[in-house]
């Protein structure tokens, strides 16, 4: 897996796609059909793969998508340009339908989750790019608190899979995250 | 209640989806309820948003775009709830505006919009003349700097009276408020100040009262969606004799 650092080309591709998402989904919220149509050719193979890591099923991580994109449309009118950014907005939810997903698959059926791909803890802080607070105050928490934060952000871990992963009991768990939460708060003011 | 530094890491947890579902529920509440904590909320989505950049892209299915577009069409039309949060100050002294345009201004602003129509737009005034007006006037100078037609059929036109200023990597928009709780809608942007059709296609139709306004915004136009730069013009429609 490549594991390099977001360019600084990167970096402006992504102000430029912020701007471009946001005043779509305002165009969304007016019934504009075309617009959400932007949203999905820019964002959508981002959206299942941010899906993919949590569900790690292709055809999960399309429903998870396809969810999301009513969810844009229904719910374009309640973003706020100038409360949060439109990217952030539009991932949380996707993630947040990944992890609905996710629950409703494992309470149905424990086994239609494959197993066999282990979440490559390294790559997601490695492609942060190399000037992010996130990544710089990620790197300065302990080990485990590390992975706790990462594995449940970005594999959608719960407290009881993180236990299980990173081998200690539930309560430990708990307090790392708590632990590890505030002091990214503290690092990130 | 709880105390502050208390909420963080749990409008964090609530970001992540850690929390149980009857947790995550009393979450929903708050972030309704209490401003402080949905702020907490947005603060820790932006913090961990960057990592979601750092997911491979996965391209979806051919005909996941059609399956979304299907579902939509079941759906009945999009019910048009209140937008949340900020309308702006900007529209806050509309008010103050029509009360100045009831003002001695109103004489020459309808001197220029007369004398701009006959120059300009004779012979479509006397074939179809529009059934809405909007004067577009300076609110510091009073001077009157574009008009806004509206058509019976829908169609809605600007023509400046003035040539107005723009600095090079600036751009004219065009901004029309119908509904306080949705909020302002571009539907123009010029490089220059040029008569033009104005895009409303996808809006209501225009009625009484509707503001127009033309900001001034980078080229390319407002990267929030939202009017951010000076407002040059403004003005509400009035329904024509």
């Amino acid at each position: 897996m490549t594991a390099e650092p977001a360019s600084q080309d990167e970096t402006s591709r992504l102000s430029a796609a912020e701007a471009e998402i946001s005043a779509a989904i305002v165009r969304c919220a007016c019934g504009d059909r075309l617009a959400l149509r932007v949203i999905y050719d820019r964002e959508a193979a981002r959206m299942v793969g941010v899906a993919m890591r949590i569900l790690r099923r292709r055809d999960l991580a399309e429903e998870a998508t396809h969810e999301a994109f009513l969810r844009v449309w229904r719910g374009a009118h309640g973003f706020d340009p100038a409360r949060g950014t439109a990217r952030a907005w539009l991932f949380a939810i996707v993630r947040n339908q990944a992890l609905t997903v996710l629950r409703n698959e494992q309470r149905f059926d424990a086994d239609t989750l494959d197993e066999s791909h282990e979440p490559d803890l390294g790559a997601a802080i490695s492609r942060l790019p190399e000037t992010s607070a996130l990544r710089r105050c990620l790197q300065q928490l302990d080990t485990g608190r590390r992975s706790a934060i990462v594995l449940a952000y970005a594999h959608g871990f719960s407290h009881g899979e993180l236990a299980g992963r990173l081998g200690v009991p539930l309560g430990t768990i708990k307090s790392w995250v708590r632990r590890g939460l505030r002091s990214l708060q503290e690092c990130m003011g | 209640m709880t105390p502050d530094r208390d909420d963080s890491p749990l409008a964090a947890e609530y970001v992540m989806g850690l929390l149980d579902a009857e947790a995550r529920a009393d979450a929903e509440r708050r972030i309704a309820s209490d401003a402080d904590f949905a702020r907490q909320v947005e603060t820790w989505r932006a913090r961990f948003s960057q990592l979601d950049d750092t997911a491979e892209e996965v391209a979806p299915a051919g005909d996941l775009w059609q399956r979304i577009e299907s579902s939509l069409s079941k759906e009945a039309p999009i019910a048009q709830a209140p937008a949340v949060g900020m309308i702006g100050r900007f529209w806050r002294s509309i008010a103050a505006l029509r009360i100045a345009t009831l003002g001695s201004a109103v004489t020459a602003i309808l001197l220029a919009v007369v004398a701009a129509m006959t120059l300009q737009h004779a012979q479509q005034v006397a074939a179809r003349k529009p059934i809405y007006v909007a004067i577009l006037i300076d609110d510091a100078t009073r001077q009157a700097g574009a008009v806004v037609n509206a058509f019976a059929d829908g169609r809605v036109e600007m023509i400046p009276l003035v040539d107005m200023n723009v600095p090079d990597g600036r751009a004219l928009q065009v901004w029309t408020l119908w509904n306080r709780e949705i909020g302002p809608r571009s539907v123009g942007l010029l490089s220059r100040a040029k008569a033009t059709q104005l895009d409303l296609e996808k809006l209501p139709g225009t009625t009484a009262d509707q503001l127009f306004e033309i900001t001034l915004e980078p080229a390319g136009g407002s990267p929030t969606g939202r009017p951010t730069g000076p407002i040059l013009y403004k003005g509400t429609t009035a329904r024509t004799l």
